[in-house]
């Protein structure tokens, strides 16, 4: 018991770590681009004069080192920053912006899983039939497809051809919820469908690696229905490499959510980001990816614990 | 069977929440689908076309723009009584007029108003140094003293310089309340911005001319919704679920035009596309070569690029459009089909050096990076070296301040109200136009006071800037963006507006 606390300790600094590097490099980067955001809030209006001193009143002229300390300040007071542009601060803009982006990923990732296992466990189990070969095909392609493009190809179908579902946003003034969720069935669609072509070959390869150990055949040998071999004795021991593509896949859903986020006009983390780097606004800049990156390596940490419930053999 | 079943339930169901949705959205809302975000509503502080477009519904400025783009009354009760010196111009008051949070607007909401305005905005910055007092006189009028003659007065004030009540007036503006048709109700930045019919308000009389005229706020809400994406946009409008969209691609003009739910609308000369050039550091210090620059160029070949089709571009080498009052040839020279041979001779005038010239272009507004393009294989043509680099519009606009950095850079403007409103007169826009020639003809302007003399003046100023050379004129371009069948009473104009505007039943 010890010994696992004390590697979940371990396990906890090195996030910490990481995060520190995320702080550090993103505020590197976002200095070293150029672009001015008091220029871009002025417009092309402005003289030099007005962006000076609209620097001045944002603290863009305090020396870099001092910048920096704020921003590492703040963060270890839960303080991301105040937004240049929308004059509120970066952890209330994100908070605004969370619901869009949840559900988008959670609806994303509940698709591709759900036409990701049982397709890429039939195909495994069906290997070389004409049915395999369509599956492979398929998910080639899809994986090939942007998911931007795909959603422009859903929002002419479904949107402009059938009127089912809107075409963008995420609702007007006194939206219901259940409507705002109707607004992400394309976006999440989009996604998702791209995402399971990536799980499907994961689970396809994962299971022909067990169909052929000895325990699967054992199973068979001592007449075990062909559902509870599958399902109880080749997927469980597949699960491994399932459950790291499926981790790895929600994180690049959160990243993925940044084009798709403005293909459909959903107000969202992604879009935020977009936003706030054509504007150079720093602040949310900074605390979003660094949000992002919370995220990223969470999921990292979730995915290691369920290697252990999983398979008990896993140290970590 | 089940499952099939249950799948198309929940297909049936969500369905139904959007025809729900858009029945609510006929019931008088006007949903507008805009380029982006605001950056802020504070006209004052950011006035870019979107704050422009939203906040003109909200807050009146003394005066504004009709089809001519003359300055005529729309807070004001009348033009101003200007003294024969030309330093003093007492502007009228309309009575009776109300803000959105019921406060009366008198002359000391417009004096408080037009001191902020004159210390925040860049416009109101050049209008305070020419301005001795701002007065009030009595309930019903104001009182503009100044140092010396300025035409631009009106000009200036019939853009950003609008009122708001003196008590809501602070540094950052927390309430966004002024006399406009429609009141602001709730901003969610990168959702919506929702205004609300001003039942309160006041009208201004006279047909609807442009932006000036009678108001009539018919819809009972209007929603600017930010979508970024032009051809989600597009989308948008076909399949109903906007009745404006802003700003399309010209690309999409016939998809819009067949889609049998809406219509495309082509604003005319909506803006012109130039090339500036550096006249303070680098090569084009010298104007030899900066008219070099201007004649190889092949205005036509560049705006094709850009706009793939005539109908959405003209070649004009007059600064202002035809159909404008300063609309003028006075002056205009090397402009036409791209001469290598010509420009050949005045580099070689100019004892160019084979230095290449760095051409700024960004492709955040496509048709700057088109331009670019074009314009890189007519100064080859010539016998220029071209370094054209492709850079975002936020580091443009940085690297365009440092007057080492580049050579001439790729960019867009409207057609402002007063002519010396115009960038790139300005000694400190990037570029740097500066010439004893130019200050004297701006100078004879501002000392003009009828639109006679006002006229003649920018003649002048128009023969100066192509003797010159600070930039090139590219071509005028006209805007293209949709509007909703069933929809009606919109007129387009460079910010759109949604007053006198009918929803959809």
């Amino acid at each position: 018991m010890a010994r696992i606390a004390q590697a979940l300790l371990k396990r906890l600094g090195g996030m910490a770590i990481v995060l520190a590097l995320v702080v550090t490099v993103v505020f590197i980067i976002v200095r070293v681009t150029p672009g001015d955001p008091a220029a871009v809030m002025l417009g092309s209006d402005a003289t030099p004069a007005d962006i000076a001193q609209l620097r001045t009143k944002m603290g863009l002229d305090a020396p870099l080192l001092m910048q920096y300390g704020q921003f590492v300040l703040g963060i270890l007071q839960g303080d991301l920053g105040q937004s240049i542009f929308l004059n509120q601060p970066v952890t209330t803009a994100l908070a605004a912006r969370a619901e869009p982006t949840f559900f988008l990923t959670l609806f994303s990732i509940l698709i591709a899983v759900g036409i990701a296992l049982p397709v890429g466990i039939l195909s495994a189990v069906k290997r070389g039939t004409v049915f395999d070969q369509i599956v492979v095909t398929l998910t080639m392609v899809a994986a090939s497809v942007p998911s931007f493009w795909l959603g422009l190809i859903l929002i002419q179908v479904f949107a402009v051809g059938q009127g089912w579902f809107p075409a963008s946003g995420y609702g007007g003034p006194e939206t219901p919820f259940l409507e705002r969720l109707h607004h992400l069935v394309l976006p999440a669609v989009a996604l998702g469908v791209v995402n399971s072509a990536l799980i499907t070959r994961f689970t396809r390869a994962a299971m022909l690696d067990v169909l052929g150990d000895d325990y699967v055949r054992t199973a068979r040998a001592k007449g075990a229905g062909e559902g509870r071999v599958i399902l109880k004795h080749a997927l469980k021991n597949a699960m491994i490499p399932i459950i790291t593509v499926i981790g790895l896949s929600v994180a690049m859903l959160v990243a993925g959510a940044v084009v798709t986020e403005t293909v459909f006009g959903l107000p969202g983390v992604g879009n935020l980001v977009v936003s706030a780097v054509l504007r150079r606004d720093y602040p949310v800049i900074q605390g979003a990816l660094l949000v992002v990156a919370a995220i990223y390596v969470l999921i990292n940490f979730i995915v290691d614990m369920l290697y252990i419930l999983v398979d008990p053999r896993v140290r970590l | 069977m089940k499952k099939s079943a249950l799948v198309l339930m929940t297909l049936a169901a969500l369905a139904g929440t959007s025809s729900l949705a858009l029945a609510q959205a006929s019931d008088g809302i006007l949903t507008v689908a805009t380029i982006g975000e605001p950056p802020t509503l504070d006209v004052m502080q950011t006035a870019t076309d979107i704050v422009l477009t939203i906040d003109q519904h909200i807050f009146e400025t003394l005066y504004t723009y009709d089809a001519e783009w003359k300055s005529v009354p729309l807070l004001a009760a009348g033009m101003p009584k200007i003294s024969e010196d030309g330093l003093t111009y007492t502007i009228p008051l309309r009575e009776g007029v109300t803000f959105h949070d019921g406060s009366t607007f008198d002359a000391k909401d417009v004096t408080a108003s037009l001191k902020r305005w004159m210390a925040v905005n860049s416009k109101g910055k050049q209008v305070s140094g020419i301005v001795e007092s701002l007065t009030e006189e009595g309930d019903h009028a104001v009182v503009f003293k100044l140092k010396s003659r300025y035409a631009p007065l009106l000009a200036t004030l019939s853009q950003a310089s609008v009122i708001m009540p003196s008590e809501k007036i602070a540094d950052t503006l927390t309430e966004f309340v002024g006399t406009g048709p429609y009141a602001l109700k709730e901003r969610k930045p990168d959702q919506y911005t929702q205004l609300v019919r001003f039942d309160g308000y006041k009208s201004p009389e006279g047909a609807p001319s442009n932006y000036a005229g009678k108001r009539e706020a018919i819809a009972k809400e209007i929603r600017f919704v930010p979508v970024p994406d032009a051809n989600t946009r597009v989308e948008g409008l076909i399949s109903g679920q906007f009745d404006y969209a802003d700003s399309l691609p010209v690309s999409a003009f016939e998809r819009v035009e067949k889609s049998g739910n809406a219509k495309p609308v082509i604003f005319r000369d909506a803006g012109w596309a130039s090339m500036n050039m550096n006249m303070k550091e680098g090569l084009l210090v010298k104007k030899e070569l900066r008219q070099a620059v201007q004649v190889a160029l092949n205005p036509n070949d560049m705006m094709m690029a850009a706009f793939s089709d005539d109908r959405f571009f003209s070649v004009d080498a007059s600064i202002f459009p035809e159909g404008s009052f300063w609309h003028t040839e006075a002056g205009v020279a090397r402009y036409g089909d791209g001469n290598p041979e010509e420009a050949a001779k005045l580099l070689e005038a100019g004892g160019y050096d084979g230095t290449p010239i760095r051409l700024l272009t960004s492709r955040q507004y496509e048709f700057h990076y088109k331009i670019g393009e074009v314009a890189k294989a007519y100064l080859e043509a010539a016998g220029f070296k071209v370094d054209l680099q492709v850079v975002d519009w936020a580091t443009l606009t940085t690297r365009r301040a440092d007057s080492k950095a580049w050579d001439i850079f790729i960019t867009h403007s409207n057609f402002p109200g007063d002519p010396t409103t115009i960038n790139t007169i300005t000694d400190t826009y990037p570029g740097w136009y500066v010439s004893d020639q130019k200050a004297k003809a701006v100078a004879t302007y501002m000392d003009a006071t009828t639109d006679d003399a006002k006229k003649a003046a920018w003649d002048g100023i128009q023969t100066v800037i192509y003797d010159d050379a600070p930039l090139y004129k590219v071509g005028n371009f006209n805007a293209v963006s949709g509007v909703a069948n069933g929809v009606s009473g919109y007129e387009p104009t460079y910010w759109p507006h949604f007053w006198n505007v009918t929803p959809k039943k």
